[in-house]
C-alpha cells in the first residue's frame, strides 16, 4: 500500500512542476515585458483585413473526422508509452509479436476510415 | 488567311477598317466604330477565334476615344477598332458576355475615365481607394459621384449559414505581393472569388502625363521588377518606332543578350518562390544562387542589380566590355550543368507531381476570351510568341526556339519554364557567335516626338507586354497605357479557381507567374 | 497607441534581455514591391541573414517582433499596414527598406494620388536605409544598426581605412 502511494506521489511532483511551469511562463512576460497596445492589438489576424462574418458556422462533417482521425493516432502514441515501457525490462521475441498485434489493432480504425473515403476531400463521405 | 475573311464579314456588317502600315503604327488594320455596331463586330472577332489584348480608353478633351486591340494566335495582325463617346454621359455596351476579359479592362476604364459599361456584371471600383475625388486619367477635372465609389460591390455579401468569407489578403506568403482574393469557402472548396487589386496602384499612368519621355523612363523597369528590361525594350522600341530611329544591329543584339539573361533570371525566381509556396524550401536556394550571377554580370554592365535603366532611345547607354562576354559564356556552362540538379530535386518528386500534376486546367477557350499570353499559354498548347510574332531586337535576326506542351496544368507550366530556360542557354550561346560590331547608339537625338500614336509588343517571361503612347508633339505623352501581361494572366483565374481546394488555388495562382505592380500599374 | 513600459525594471536584466531581443529579431515577410525581391535575395545562400539571428521570417505578425517595410505605400494598404503594426508582439522594431518607404521614393509627383511619402506618417520607424532598391549589404547594415540601437555595442565594426 505504501509503495503504491510511493508511486502515485511521484505522479503528484510531476503534475505540480508541470502547472508551476505554465503559470511561470506567463508571470515572467507579465513583469518584464513592454507592452504596446494599438487600436487593432487584440482583432483577430486576417491578412491585415477586419474579418467578415463569424467563425461560427455550420461546417463541413469533414473537418470533424478529420480530427477524431488525428485524436484517435494521437491516442495510439499515448498507449506506446507505457506498453513498451513495460515490455523493455524482459525482451524476446515472443514480447514483439504480442505488441506488433498490439499495434495492428490500434491502427485498424484508420484503416477503417480510409476505405470509408475521410481523407479524401469530397462534401459528403461515402456511405 | 484569317484577318481576310474577317475584314470582309466587317465589310458587310458596315465597319470600315483601313489597312495601316505596322512599321509606323504598331497595328495592322484601323478604324472607326458606331457604338451600336460594336457588339456585332465583337462578335465576329470571337467567331474567327481572335483573342483580347487590350481595350484603352484616351481622353481628347471634345470626346473620349475608346479603342479594342485584337489579335490572332496564328495569324498575328493587330486590329484597332476606335469607339468616340460623348465626354458628358459616356455610356457603351459591355462586350464581357462575349470576351469576360474584356470586362475586366472596362471595369478598370470605368474607374479612371467615368465611362459605364451598360450589360457589365459588376463595374466596382478594383484599383482606387475610396477617398478619391476626380476621375485620375481625365484631363479636366470630373468629380465622381458618391454612388459609385464603391468597392466589392459597395455592400459586404450576405452570410449564409454554411458558406465562410476569407480575405487570402494582402500581407500573404502565397500570393507574391500585395493582391487581396475575398474568397467564399465551403468546406475547402472555393466557391466565388473577388479580387481587389490597387494596393500597389502607383499612377504609372498620370505619372507620365506629367513627366517628360526621358524623366518617365526609369519608372519602365519599376513595373516589373522581375523582368525589367522586357518593359524597358517596350518603352524604347516605342519611341523608336514614332520617331523613326534606326536602332544600330550591335545595340539590338546587345539587348537581345540583356534580354534573354533577364528571362533566365525571372524564370529561377518563379522556380524558387513556387516551390516555396508548395513547401519545399531547398529549391530557393539554389535558383537564388543562380540568379545572383546573372545580376552579377548584368550588374558589372548596366549598374544596378534589380532595375536597370540601361537601354536608351537610340540604342544602350554603354558599350559591352570583353570581359562581359567572357563571363556570359561561363555562366552558360555553369547553368546547363545546374539545369540538371533542377531536375533531379524537382521533376520527378513525388510531392511536387501530386501537387501539380492534374491541378489548374486552363483550356485554349478561356485563354482565348481572358487574353492570357506567356508560358501560360504555350503550356496549353498554342505556339504564340510575341518574339516570333512580331520580331523586335535581335530577334529580327535569330529566331527563337518555343517550349510548347499540350496539357494546360501546373505541371506543364512548370515544364515549359524550365524548357524556356534551356531555350534561352541555346539562344544567347548563338547571339554570342554573332555579335557584330558597330556603334551602340545612333546619333539622332530628338526631345519632341512627331504627333501620333504607336503601340508595341514585346514579350516578358510573364507574357505580352504591350504599350500605346499618343502624343501631341510635346515633351510629355499625351496619353501612356500599358498592356500588363500579369493583369490578363490574372483575370483568367477568377473563372478557372471556382471549386477548386485552397491548396489548389495557391498552386495555381504560383505557376501563373504574377507580378502585383505590373497588373496594379 | 498607449505605450507602457514593463511593470519591473532591472538595469542588468535590461542589458541581458536586449542582447537576447538583437540577436534574435523575427522580421515579418511585408515585402510589399521590389525591394521585397531584394530582401528575399539577402535571405538567400549568398548574402545569408540568418547568421545574424533574423532567419525565421514569420508571415503571420503574433510571431513576429521585427517589420521590415519593403516597398510602396498606398492610401489602400496604410490601414492594412497598420493593423498589422498592431497586432505583432511588443517590443517591436520597424525596418524603413528602399526609398519609398523613406519618403514616398520615385513616385511622388505633382497631383500624385495615392502614395503616402514615407512609412512614418504611419508607425513608428527605427531604421532607414535608402537605395532603390538598396543592396543586400545595406539591408544587413540596416540590421547590425537597429541591433547597436537595442545593445549600444555596434558588431563587426566598420574597419579603419589606411590608405
Amino acid at each position: 500500500m505504501g509503495e503504491l502511494l510511493r508511486d502515485f506521489s511521484f505522479i503528484l511532483v510531476f503534475a505540480v512542476l508541470a502547472i508551476l511551469l505554465a503559470l511561470v511562463v506567463f508571470l515572467i512576460p507579465y513583469l518584464i515585458a513592454p507592452r504596446v497596445y494599438g487600436s487593432k492589438t487584440e482583432s483577430l489576424y486576417e491578412c491585415g483585413i477586419d474579418p467578415y462574418g463569424s467563425a461560427w458556422i455550420r461546417y463541413s462533417v469533414l473537418f470533424y473526422l478529420y480530427a477524431l482521425m488525428f485524436v484517435a493516432f494521437d491516442v495510439d502514441v499515448l498507449y506506446l508509452f507505457p506498453v513498451g515501457v513495460s515490455y523493455l525490462k524482459e525482451g524476446t521475441m515472443r514480447e514483439f509479436w504480442v505488441l506488433l498485434v498490439f499495434l495492428s489493432f490500434l491502427v485498424l480504425p484508420l484503416l477503417y476510415a480510409h476505405r470509408k473515403g475521410v481523407f479524401k476531400w469530397r462534401f459528403t463521405v461515402r456511405e | 488567311m484569317v484577318s481576310a475573311r474577317l475584314l470582309k464579314d466587317l465589310q458587310e456588317m458596315g465597319v470600315e477598317l483601313q489597312e495601316v502600315p505596322y512599321e509606323k503604327k504598331g497595328y495592322c488594320f484601323d478604324g472607326q466604330l458606331e457604338k451600336d455596331k460594336l457588339l456585332q463586330a465583337v462578335e465576329g472577332f470571337d467567331h474567327y477565334g481572335y483573342f483580347i489584348e487590350d481595350i484603352i480608353c484616351v481622353d481628347y478633351v471634345e470626346n473620349l476615344e475608346l479603342i479594342y486591340h485584337f489579335n490572332h494566335w496564328e495569324d498575328p495582325k493587330r486590329f484597332s477598332l476606335r469607339l468616340r463617346v460623348n465626354p458628358e454621359d459616356p455610356e457603351v455596351p459591355s462586350i464581357s458576355p462575349i470576351y469576360p476579359g474584356g470586362g475586366w479592362h472596362e471595369r478598370e476604364i470605368h474607374e479612371f475615365f467615368g465611362v459605364s459599361f451598360k450589360g457589365h456584371p459588376n463595374l466596382s471600383f478594383l484599383f482606387l481607394h475610396p477617398e478619391i475625388e476626380y476621375y485620375p486619367l481625365r484631363k479636366i477635372p470630373v468629380r465622381i459621384p458618391e454612388e459609385k465609389k464603391k468597392i466589392l460591390q459597395g455592400k459586404m455579401p450576405d452570410l449564409e449559414e454554411e458558406a465562410f468569407w476569407i480575405n487570402m489578403g494582402p500581407q500573404h506568403p502565397s500570393t507574391h505581393g500585395v493582391l487581396r482574393l475575398f474568397l467564399k469557402m465551403r468546406g475547402e472548396f472555393i466557391e466565388e472569388i473577388e479580387p481587389v487589386l490597387g494596393y500597389m496602384h502607383r499612377m504609372q499612368e498620370k505619372m507620365a502625363e506629367m513627366k517628360s519621355y526621358m524623366q518617365y523612363y526609369p519608372n519602365t523597369a519599376r513595373l516589373d521588377y522581375v523582368g525589367p528590361l522586357a518593359f524597358s525594350m517596350c518603352y524604347c522600341g516605342a519611341m523608336e518606332r514614332l520617331c523613326e530611329i534606326e536602332v544600330p544591329e550591335r545595340a539590338e543584339m546587345i539587348r537581345l543578350i540583356t534580354l534573354e539573361l533577364n528571362r533566365i533570371a525571372s524564370h529561377l525566381l518563379w522556380l524558387g518562390t513556387y516551390l516555396l509556396d508548395l513547401g519545399a524550401a531547398t529549391p530557393y536556394f539554389f535558383a537564388f544562387q543562380d540568379r545572383e550571377a546573372i545580376l552579377d554580370i548584368l550588374e558589372e554592365l548596366t549598374g544596378s542589380r534589380l532595375t536597370y535603366c540601361y537601354y536608351r532611345i537610340g540604342g544602350l547607354y554603354e558599350d559591352l566590355k570583353d570581359s562581359f562576354l567572357k563571363k556570359v559564356e561561363e555562366f552558360i556552362h555553369r547553368m546547363r550543368k545546374n539545369l540538371k540538379i533542377y531536375d533531379d530535386l524537382v521533376t520527378g518528386n513525388a510531392i511536387f507531381v501530386a501537387r501539380t500534376k492534374g491541378i489548374g486546367l486552363i483550356d485554349k477557350e478561356v485563354a482565348r476570351h481572358f487574353g492570357l499570353t506567356g508560358p501560360n499559354l504555350r503550356a496549353s498548347g498554342v505556339a504564340y510568341d510575341v518574339r516570333l510574332s512580331e520580331p523586335y531586337a535581335g530577334y529580327k535576326f535569330l529566331r527563337p526556339k518555343i517550349a510548347l506542351l499540350d496539357g494546360g496544368f501546373c505541371y506543364e507550366r512548370y515544364l515549359v519554364r524550365v524548357k524556356e530556360i534551356e531555350n534561352s542557354l541555346d539562344l544567347l550561346e548563338e547571339a554570342l557567335k554573332r555579335l557584330p560590331d558597330g556603334p551602340f547608339r545612333t546619333e539622332k537625338k530628338i526631345k519632341k516626338p512627331p504627333v501620333g500614336d504607336v503601340y508595341f509588343a514585346t514579350e516578358s517571361p510573364r507574357g505580352q507586354v504591350g504599350i500605346y503612347i499618343v502624343s501631341d508633339g510635346s515633351e510629355k505623352p499625351y496619353r501612356l497605357k500599358w498592356r500588363s501581361p500579369s493583369f490578363c494572366n490574372f483575370i483568367s483565374f477568377t473563372e478557372i479557381g471556382k471549386g477548386m481546394l485552397i491548396a489548389d488555388a495557391v498552386a495555381t495562382l504560383g505557376s501563373l507567374d504574377l507580378v502585383v505592380p505590373e497588373m496594379d500599374r | 497607441m498607449e505605450v507602457y513600459g514593463p511593470r519591473i525594471k532591472i538595469g542588468l536584466l535590461e542589458e541581458f534581455l536586449n542582447l537576447a531581443r538583437a540577436n534574435s529579431l523575427w522580421p515579418m515577410t511585408f515585402g510589399l514591391a521590389c525591394c521585397a525581391i531584394e530582401m528575399m535575395a539577402t535571405t538567400a545562400a549568398r548574402f545569408d541573414l540568418a547568421r545574424f539571428g533574423a532567419e525565421v521570417f514569420r508571415p503571420s505578425p503574433r510571431q513576429c517582433d521585427f517589420m521590415i517595410v519593403s516597398g510602396t505605400i498606398t492610401k489602400k494598404i496604410a490601414p492594412v499596414l497598420k493593423t498589422l503594426y498592431d497586432q505583432m508582439a511588443s517590443p517591436k522594431w520597424v525596418l524603413a527598406y528602399g526609398n519609398c518607404a523613406i519618403s514616398g521614393g520615385p513616385f511622388v509627383f505633382e497631383g500624385q494620388y495615392n502614395v503616402i511619402e514615407g512609412v512614418d506618417k504611419i508607425i513608428p520607424v527605427d531604421v532607414y536605409v535608402p537605395g532603390c532598391p538598396p543592396r543586400p549589404e545595406a539591408l544587413i547594415e540596416g540590421l547590425l544598426k537597429l541591433q547597436e540601437k537595442l545593445t549600444g555595442v555596434r558588431r563587426f565594426p566598420i574597419p579603419e581605412r589606411r590608405w
